[in-house]
């Protein structure tokens, strides 16, 4: 397969994946806007920036816990920032024109339903603004454009030929899931380390954001205890949204590429990350949590190498390195 | 990029339907032009009658709102022409008018003879000037007007061409008039329009079925496996399944859709410049896999673009080293790099010539009268002429830079003037001609507009052409200009068996 085309489906399941990630980030944070005090509100938004790894506009977040409304009027500025901010390449409109651009590139490889569905999403967004969705509900924007990327992976399930350009697909959605998930759920052991009380309706929305409210309740309890909930959402292999499950589908993926040119490196570091979770996890210590924020950075790190890696190798090597010649 | 979507494409006309009207009621035909549709104003071409009876009865409202169901289409599916303005390119949709046009099986053989005879004498004239240059020593054609063309390329000199194949691929605009068929423009470089040419079939197969299957039209839908074969044809000697692309300038270039349209209709990878390179002579592609060779290239860029190292040193487009590989006949290029010496407006006029010199045969299809103004007397009679003539620019194309005399003010034909002394030989004028008119679908009816025709002919070892073209109409009423660029639209061409 063509390496820009490779590269092009590869970076398509990136953007697609940190867009569907905010989007259920801020459905979420709009749904505590609804009725949680406002000292909840300006904890959440701190944790979702950092979360995302991402500092606000100036610089901090400037809380007047007093004062509501200035609250909700920052959280105008902040969902505006996250969702349609032309200089935050992160912003959910922004992945969705990059993930377009990038399907356009490639629209010969792609399957024309694909095409639609991503030039269809990019049309009706292009022209939206925060204004526009903030008095009606703007919950369900986030949940509408979730939607429309569920419905793109779904298409992509349904009709691709599971050639490399499959499996790149694969990987850059799981790259970036892996590393989404390390962030966030580091986040939250930052906000309430071990030892401090914890509130136990945000490890609750944790779990929502990534899917996993009902599969814990079954494993667990009705209890969100924040040992547990980390640890189902690091390593439940089960859990669609879990660090373990994205390092099993990374695998997976970069052993169908290497059928046709081996990734050595690349498949070293991805086993390296999945060992970590199956022999090393759980290793909480009892007084602190610097094993497990460890471990956590561990996955952050190797995550950001095996994109590098993947880019040498498969994307942009040099003549030396090409295997036939 | 339009801030608002596209909308319906319809020509505005002042009056509002009357609904008790039939569809061609209001239909009027000028004597001056050929109806591709009325021999007289209620007597349709024997070919026609079946279209007309059937349309005549369908509402105005019906064939509308399959009009506009087409066009959604188009933008779903992103069928976009960029036409290059000067705050950038936008992106529009080709409008479509879904009356098609019908060439009975008679006329489209003596078309289908004609251009198969016209790039035969081409593709020889091409392996003449790049060899021997026997036509210019016998005189048949000045020679500094030959090489003095800024499309001859002189690195093209004494390279082995596969099968003397210079042009595989060319769109040549045909119009026609009270007289026949003429041959307003052979496009030879890297002309577009063919995925239009499908599309409009697509379309008007969904909206008229039953029409369509009671016309027996002759199908057009294999042209990406025509083209395929074609490609295969030419490749370097020993190499039973080359590796063909298709090289795109990219997503920002006016048709790049038909580059990607043709890509994944033929099977083949699109590339840009930047996923080919040179290594020891051969050219590869970087796939995940490693470094892939390449034998055949359906390259969509120009000549000056192809490669910096051969060719325009600033190019950001090309592969270095492309034009090297292409010598040793390590690669082939389709269409050879400068063929856009015998499709310049300045050469067009010995066309006929060529046929005959190379032939000896009489051209089947004839030129459009042509006066070079780099010649004294052309010169001379095009200035006394202008307010009858069309002018255009020898290296021009896509319809920029044009005057056409009679819709000119005198103000534009002064201006015009000045330009055309200041350089004489850059151009060429034609007499006006009587474009012939087919029905188009307006808010009021049918109505008449002008059309010409671009079917694209296919040549490898053998020469191949699917029945069918891509038929550009002015949609603006009265208007001679069919060019995509300059607000054209497109029609589909049925061409029925015999």
């Amino acid at each position: 397969m063509l390496s820009r085309n490779a590269q092009g489906l590869y970076w398509i399941g990136r953007y697609l994946e940190r867009a569907e990630h905010g989007c259920r980030l801020l459905a979420d944070q709009l749904k505590a806007l609804e009725d949680r005090p406002v000292e909840d509100i300006d904890r959440t938004w701190r944790r979702l920036y950092a979360g995302l790894d991402r500092k606000p506009i100036g610089g901090s977040l400037e809380s007047n816990l007093d004062d509501e409304g200035f609250m909700l009027a920052d959280s105008y500025t902040l969902a505006d920032d996250l969702t349609f901010e032309p200089n935050n390449p992160d912003a959910i409109r922004n992945c969705i024109a990059a993930a377009r651009e990038n399907a356009r590139q490639i629209r010969n490889v792609i399957g024309k339903d694909m095409w639609y569905c991503l030039n269809l999403a990019y049309l009706e967004l292009r022209n939206t603004e925060i204004e526009d969705i903030w008095n009606d509900r703007p919950g369900e924007f986030y949940l509408r454009t979730e939607d429309t990327i569920r419905t793109f992976s779904g298409i992509a399930d349904g009709i691709m030929y599971r050639d490399n350009g499959w499996h790149f697909l694969q990987l850059g959605r799981f790259v970036e899931r892996a590393q989404l998930l390390a962030t966030l759920v580091d986040a939250h052991i930052a906000t309430f380390p071990t030892g401090e009380p914890h509130i136990e309706s945000d490890w609750c929305s944790l779990l929502q954001i990534c899917e996993a409210r009902v599969a814990y309740s079954h494993q667990y309890s009705l209890e969100y205890q924040p040992i547990n909930v980390v640890n189902f959402l690091v390593s439940d292999p089960l859990l669609s949204h879990s660090i373990r499950y994205a390092l099993s589908q990374i695998s997976c993926a970069l052993d169908a590429i290497s059928v046709h040119r081996p990734a050595v490196d690349a498949g070293r570091l991805g086993g390296r990350m999945s060992a970590h979770i199956d022999y090393d996890w759980p290793n909480r210590d009892p007084d602190n949590d610097n094993a497990t924020r460890n471990t956590l950075q561990i996955i952050r790190n190797s995550c950001l190498r095996l994109h590098e890696n993947i880019e040498a190798t498969y994307f942009d090597y040099e003549i030396e390195d090409s295997p036939r010649l | 990029m339009n801030k608002e979507l596209p909308r319906s494409t319809l020509p505005a006309q002042s009056h509002n339907p009357m609904a008790e009207e039939s569809f061609f009621s209001g239909y009027k035909i000028d004597s001056s032009y050929y109806d591709e549709m009325f021999k007289s104003s209620d007597e349709p071409h024997d070919h026609c009658r079946k279209l007309w009876e059937a349309l005549d009865t369908m509402s105005h409202a019906s064939i509308t709102a399959m009009q506009e169901r087409a066009e959604r289409s188009f933008l779903q599916e992103g069928i976009t022409f960029s036409v290059y303005e000067e705050e950038g390119a936008q992106e529009r949709i080709i409008p479509i008018d879904l009356l098609p046009r019908i060439l009975d099986a008679q006329t489209w053989d003596l078309i289908e003879r004609g251009l198969r005879q016209r790039l035969k004498a081409l593709n020889l004239f091409l392996a003449d000037i790049y060899g021997p240059a026997r036509i210019l020593s016998d005189e048949i054609l000045p020679t500094d007007l030959v090489y003095s063309r800024p499309q001859f390329r002189i690195q093209m000199r004494g390279v082995r061409v596969p099968h003397g194949t210079y042009v595989s691929l060319c769109g040549t605009d045909l119009v026609r008039t009270h007289d026949g068929f003429l041959v307003l423009e052979d496009n030879l470089r890297v002309p577009s329009g063919v995925s239009y040419m499908l599309a409009n079939r697509r379309a008007l197969k969904t909206s008229f079925r039953n029409l369509f299957r009671q016309h027996r039209v002759r199908s057009i839908e294999n042209y990406g496996s025509l083209l395929r074969q074609t490609l295969t044809e030419l490749a370097p000697p020993g190499i039973l399944d080359p590796c063909i692309v298709l090289l795109t300038p990219g997503i920002y270039n006016s048709a790049f859709y038909e580059h990607m349209f043709l890509a994944r209709e033929m099977g083949i990878e699109l590339v840009q410049g930047k996923d080919l390179l040179v290594h020891n002579g051969f050219v590869y592609m970087r796939t995940t896999g490693g470094l892939q060779r390449v034998d055949v290239i359906y390259r969509r860029v120009d000549d000056d673009f192809l490669d910096p190292l051969a060719f325009r040193p600033d190019s950001q487009l090309g592969v270095p080293g492309l034009f090297y590989a292409y010598r040793l006949g390590n690669v082939v290029i389709a269409n050879a790099p400068g063929t856009g010496v015998a499709d310049d407006k300045s050469v067009y006029p010995y066309v006929p010539s060529m046929i005959r010199y190379y032939l000896n045969e009489e051209p089947l299809l004839g030129n459009v009268k042509t006066y070079l103004c780099r010649e004294p007397d052309g010169l001379e009679y095009t200035l006394d002429n202008l307010e009858h003539l069309v002018v255009k620019m020898v290296g021009g194309s896509g319809g920029y830079g044009m005057l056409v005399g009679p819709h000119a003010t005198p103000a534009e034909r002064a201006a015009y003037a000045e330009e055309i002394r200041k350089n004489p030989a850059n151009f060429v004028s034609q007499p006006t001609l009587n474009l012939s008119c087919a029905p188009c679908l307006t808010s009021r009816g049918a109505a008449p507009r002008h059309v010409d025709l671009r079917p694209f002919v296919l040549h490898g070892c053998e020469t191949r052409l699917a029945p069918g073209a891509f038929c550009r109409v002015a949609l603006t009423p009265g208007s001679l200009v069919v060019n995509s660029s300059q607000g054209g639209g497109g029609k589909d061409l049925w061409v029925l068996s015999p």
